[in-house]
């Protein structure tokens, strides 16, 4: 049996719309608004179901009052679990359940939910552990949204940590932030610490997780290289001079193509390298050192393969994410071999 | 296939073919040789990662300039 707190806004507490907004922090000893269905749906499990209630302006004009009548709140109920919404897409909403829901976790390790959909700011004011359903981006999905806090309320209620991480795999938002935690030791003893274990062949985990790329298949030997058409792609950043679409110089999400026909070379001037990763003087001294038309058109001429591509491809690699990475790559690809491109040269920096 | 100065980041990642570029600000650039002995040096990398490309592999696997 347990305690279950829930935060909502005043629209979603029935007390009004906008007009409303300004609605003081409230403590209701009981559920309200979604959370009578989500009672009824862990009616066998919780004994006290309460709820906490903020406008929207007043949560956002008033941040440190609400935290400190929430943190009240929290001394005196014990909550088992806090829930947050959910606020779909509206944003002042999200901010707040965000917001709260991090509170609560951070301060009092208590498991924090909300639910949010993917576009709401609410997700970059998102703590650690704190889990995030995603939801569609209106009130539209309340009644599948609420049912997904259900089954999540009663795995965390349970401590199963297996179903958890289904759960979390299928339903909840990847929160692509990192935390600021405070480590028991100075990062030099830590590291020391796992370079001894690792020598000695003892257990240690990196505070770096790995990339666990999906496996994909093997691309094929090119059969018949002079009836191939060969393209250049890079991820280091080069675009035309003064970059004329705006392409990130980090974490990129966008990728171009430029025509490289009838060009021999790619000459400084007319290209310049768009990425804070590396020191891009000598490529902008010379494009071809990333993009290598010059060499290319040497051995397309001298009959090594049959054609270069009309276009090379870009995108900016550093800071990336590697899911938009993944995205990126497929939408060149898809481009690529619709255009029959046989093979690609990918330059990385 | 791919041409990278961090051969081991991208074996771990999953890229199939890879081969080693001269500097990871100038994959394939060599700026200290003159412009037009840069170019055949640039010429003769691209030579090798169409070799690259022909070469059938079942592993990450990283060629040799």
């Amino acid at each position: 049996m347990a305690k279950v707190l829930h935060y909502l806004n005043q629209f979603f507490a029935g007390i009004g719309g906008e007009d409303k907004a300004g609605q003081e922090f409230l403590f209701l000893p009981k559920p309200v608004g979604p959370g009578v269905l989500l009672r009824d749906l862990l009616k066998d499990r919780q004994k006290e179901y309460a709820t906490v209630v903020c406008g929207d302006n007043y949560f956002h004009e008033n941040e440190e009052t609400v935290l400190a009548s929430l943190a009240e709140v929290i001394v005196q109920f014990q909550p088992d679990l806090f829930i947050a919404g959910p606020a779909f897409h509206a944003g002042r909403y999200g901010i707040a359940c965000a917001k709260a829901a991090s509170f609560v976790h951070e301060r009092w390790d208590v498991p924090a939910v909300t639910g949010l959909f993917e576009e709401n700011p609410g997700t970059r004011e998102i703590g650690r552990h704190v889990l995030v359903i995603q939801t569609g981006s209106s009130a539209a999905s309340m009644q599948s949204t609420i049912k997904r806090f259900a089954d999540l309320a009663v795995l965390l209620l349970n401590n199963n940590q297996e179903g958890l991480e289904a759960f979390k795999e299928e339903f909840c938002l990847k929160i692509p932030r990192r935390f600021t935690v405070q480590a028991a030791a100075p990062d030099s003893v830590r590291a020391l610490d796992m370079l001894l274990a690792k020598l000695r062949g003892g257990a240690f985990e990196s505070e770096i997780p790995r990339i666990q790329a999906a496996p994909h298949p093997i691309p094929a030997a090119l059969q018949d290289i002079s009836r191939a058409t060969l393209a250049l792609v890079t991820e280091g950043g080069l675009v035309p001079m003064g970059n004329p679409d705006r392409l990130e110089s980090s974490r990129g999400t966008k990728y171009f193509k430029y025509s490289i026909e009838k060009r021999d070379d790619l000459k400084s001037g007319e290209f310049e390298a768009m990425h804070t990763g590396y020191d891009t003087s000598t490529v902008n001294a010379d494009p071809d050192r990333l993009i290598p038309v010059d060499a290319m058109r040497r051995l397309e001429r001298e009959g090594n393969f049959a054609r270069l591509h009309n276009y090379y491809y870009v995108t900016t690699g550093t800071g990336a994410m590697p899911a938009k990475m993944q995205e990126l790559g497929g939408g060149i690809a898809q481009e690529l071999s619709a255009c029959g491109v046989n093979g690609v040269v990918l330059t990385a920096t | 296939m791919l041409i990278t100065c961090l051969p081991n980041v991208a074996t771990q990642v999953g890229a199939y073919r890879i081969m080693s570029g001269n500097k990871f600000h100038y994959p394939v650039g060599n700026p200290e040789l003159s412009p037009q002995d840069e170019v055949n040096w640039r010429a003769q990398v691209l030579s090798a990662a169409l070799k690259v490309l022909q070469t059938p592999v079942e592993a990450p696997t990283v060629f040799d300039q």
